[in-house]
């Protein structure tokens, strides 16, 4: 439902400060000193780098900020490598054994976790960097409960199983629904209003015309798929809800990958800083925000000061990154 | 001085253009809001800036208790007074530092971790792998080659009557090894032989049936128990292993072409690691030959052998093995090097009886198939 009270409608966008050289020395900083202490300073690097680009980024005059420290996300790498290992050591000692029974145990076992573990993460990864971000001095806060979005995701699971993985998009859409429907800042909401049906077929479409346009398809892929997630974000805040847009074609697409994947193949990956920065400043250039928000009206809610970090290492783990 | 500055209460998000005033004890904030002056102290010891260096920008946080207040600034007086000041708590050296000539800093950086990535690649790992292989217990270095073996058997067509004569000939020798040598012989057509690490060597049945002389089966054997002795099959998999995780690590996330590059770059420095110690059992089995009292020609006839029967050298940089002229050159010098050696004949009469056990084995074969045929 869409309401205009007749306010003065205007078009927010974020500008992103970050520089390609700047970023690099924070970037190159990190990378050398997670090498020299054998990946020991992996939470700091990572935490320094998301603290860039969110201080880089600014939203009506004011920047963003993320108030996660090294120690809590170094404190949740901690606990999942104890849990992998174990789950390790359980699989070699199944497969040791050299009895059926054990091995087949210890495999599901571990595959099992992996797959229940997913909702869980996603769960403490959103409300951790909801937690730690603000803007304006005003934090997020993801209102969700783990049992729901365990349910969203069981459901998608079974269904994805017995309808042969058509219904994948269905869970996708599900998940952003429930993750974007629980997530506040002060008194504005988010919502998605994407369907399975429309993701499918963007899937499909690829399917179809990348081996007929010899992979040239992919650009049309990105542009529709982002589209899809963007333009159907909205934010409602005093019952009024406007939407995202992201105005943007096959042909920037085509410039973003194709310039990114010619920087990072000749300089054997040391342009990575400068790609994340074109990249980044890519989609805060397209991204708008249309319609009436009262940024100065948004008020504090009280604070979930969630310091584990432990969902979001897992999802950084598997090599999955939120938004 | 005061310096210009945004502040949020952190109760609304509204934005509050203030003026600040800064003490060695208390930064003072005034702001209007709904056309009243108001002000607000920060006491020093509970502001914490911002500790990331973004170019033409500070921000800083008060506060013990959530919600916490906010100060965005970028006026350039503010920045620089900053910059200039004594507290740590306002001004981290470093990255001060890092960022003031940026260029130096960044060739400097790159510099660093290009050194830093081959350092690693070529020393660190690598001593880390094989002093791995070196160190392990005797018993973990039998169980991994047991366990291959476990894995292979079912594939090699292991022939239990030549295998026992071969082990008669290998329990002639006299070999310096932690490890107790078992020889198998596999039926089959190639020309191959390879040794498991902890002490099983394999020999395929047409090589034994190219073999000329015992001299050259002890070369053979020679080569195989040097391979077992030095842990080359485990120092060879350690180092091949590390190197690909850290290959894999620094450039499997940057693209697929960087990968593949990586990948191949790797692939050759480990071939060239496999030719080193091939040459080295090369040495090592001549070791034994002389330690036996052997005519260490046996070793570069062995080589010309093999060199007749295979219709191409394999350049050395594509290969594993160094090319089959080299390793005849380097063995023939060494073996002419020998002042005496001697006839064993308890070895003589064992490498008998496994030739005519092998050649009668091949008759049989040829009759088969030619019956088979007609």
């Amino acid at each position: 439902m869409e309401v205009i009270f007749g306010n003065p409608s205007t078009t927010k966008k974020i500008k992103y400060f970050g520089k390609g050289s700047e970023f690099a020395i924070v970037y190159f900083k990190n990378i050398i000193l997670t090498l020299l202490t054998l990946g020991l300073y992996y939470p700091w690097a990572k935490v320094e780098i998301l603290k860039y680009h969110y201080q880089s980024s600014e939203l009506d005059d004011a920047r963003f900020q993320f108030h996660a420290t090294g120690m809590e996300v170094f404190r949740g790498f901690i606990k999942i490598y104890v849990i992998l290992i174990l789950l390790y050591v359980y699989l070699l000692f199944g497969i040791q054994s050299q009895s059926e029974v054990m091995t087949i145990t210890a495999a599901s076992l571990f595959y099992l976790f992996f797959i229940l573990i997913i909702p869980l993460a996603i769960h403490g990864a959103v409300r951790y960097r909801a937690s730690r971000s603000s803007w304006k001095g005003i934090h997020f806060k993801y209102t969700g409960s783990k049992k729901e979005l365990f349910l969203v995701y069981i459901k998608g699971v079974l269904l994805t199983i017995f309808t042969l993985g058509i219904y994948s998009a269905w869970l996708q859409v599900d998940i952003r629904k429930y993750v974007l429907s629980k997530l506040k800042f002060g008194n504005v909401s988010f919502n998605f209003h994407g369907s399975g049906g429309q993701l499918l077929w963007i899937n499909i479409k690829l399917v179809l015309l990348f081996y007929i346009t010899l992979g040239i398809y992919s650009f049309w892929y990105y542009k529709n798929l982002w589209r899809f997630y963007i333009d159907n974000t909205s934010v409602t805040q005093n019952g009024e809800r406007i939407y995202l847009s992201f105005k943007m074609k096959a042909g920037d697409v085509f410039e973003l990958l194709v310039v990114n994947f010619f920087l990072i193949a000749f300089t054997l990956g040391l342009a990575t800083p400068w790609v994340a920065v074109r990249t980044l400043n890519f989609f805060f250039k397209f991204s708008e925000l249309e319609g009436y928000v009262d940024t100065n009206a948004i008020e504090q809610s009280t604070y979930d000061d969630y310091d584990d970090a432990t969902g979001d290492d897992f999802l950084d783990f598997l090599d999955f990154d939120l938004l | 001085m005061a310096f210009k500055a945004k502040y949020f209460d952190g109760k609304t998000s509204k934005t509050h253009h203030a003026k600040v005033t800064i003490n060695s004890l208390q930064w003072t904030i005034c702001y209007m809001d709904d056309e009243s002056p108001l002000q607000v102290n920060w006491s020093v010891e509970d502001i914490k800036k911002s500790d990331v260096f973004t170019k033409g920008f500070i921000a800083f946080t008060h506060g013990k208790n959530f919600p916490f207040q906010r100060l965005e600034s970028d006026d350039v007086n503010f920045i620089s007074f900053i910059s200039n000041h004594d507290n740590k708590n306002f001004n981290r050296g470093i990255d001060t530092k890092l960022h003031q000539s940026s260029k130096k800093t960044l060739v400097s950086l790159i510099v660093g971790l290009i050194g830093l990535v081959f350092v690693a690649y070529l020393y660190v790992i690598p001593a880390i792998a094989e002093n791995f292989a070196a160190n392990l217990s005797q018993s973990a270095v039998t169980d991994f080659g047991n366990y291959v073996y476990r894995v292979l058997s079912p594939e090699l067509n292991i022939d239990d009557e030549k295998s026992k004569k071969l082990q008669g000939f290998v329990d002639e020798l006299e070999f310096d090894t932690e490890f107790n040598i078992e020889a198998y012989v596999a039926n089959s057509d190639q020309l191959n032989a390879f040794a498991l690490s902890g002490g099983k060597i394999v020999i395929f049945s047409s090589l034994l049936e190219k073999l000329e002389n015992k001299e050259q089966l002890v070369a053979l054997i020679g080569h195989e128990v040097a391979h077992i002795e030095k842990r080359h099959v485990l120092k060879n998999v350690s180092r091949n292993l590390s190197g690909a995780v850290f290959v894999s690590i620094l450039f499997g996330d940057v693209n697929s072409v960087t990968a593949v590059l990586a990948d191949n770059a790797h692939m050759f420095s480990q071939l060239s690691f496999s030719r080193s110690l091939e040459k080295e059992a090369d040495i090592y089995g001549l070791e034994i030959m002389k330690q036996n009292n052997v005519d260490l020609n046996g070793m570069p006839e062995l080589f010309k052998l093999l060199k007749r029967e295979t219709d191409i050298d394999i350049p050395s940089y594509l290969s594993n093995h160094p090319m089959l002229k080299n390793r005849i050159d380097y063995t023939t010098t060494l073996a002419l090097e020998q002042d005496r050696f001697n006839n064993n004949y308890d070895l003589e009469e064992k490498w008998n009886d496994l030739k005519s056990l092998v050649l009668d084995y091949e008759e049989d074969k040829l009759e088969n198939e030619n019956s088979e045929n007609e």
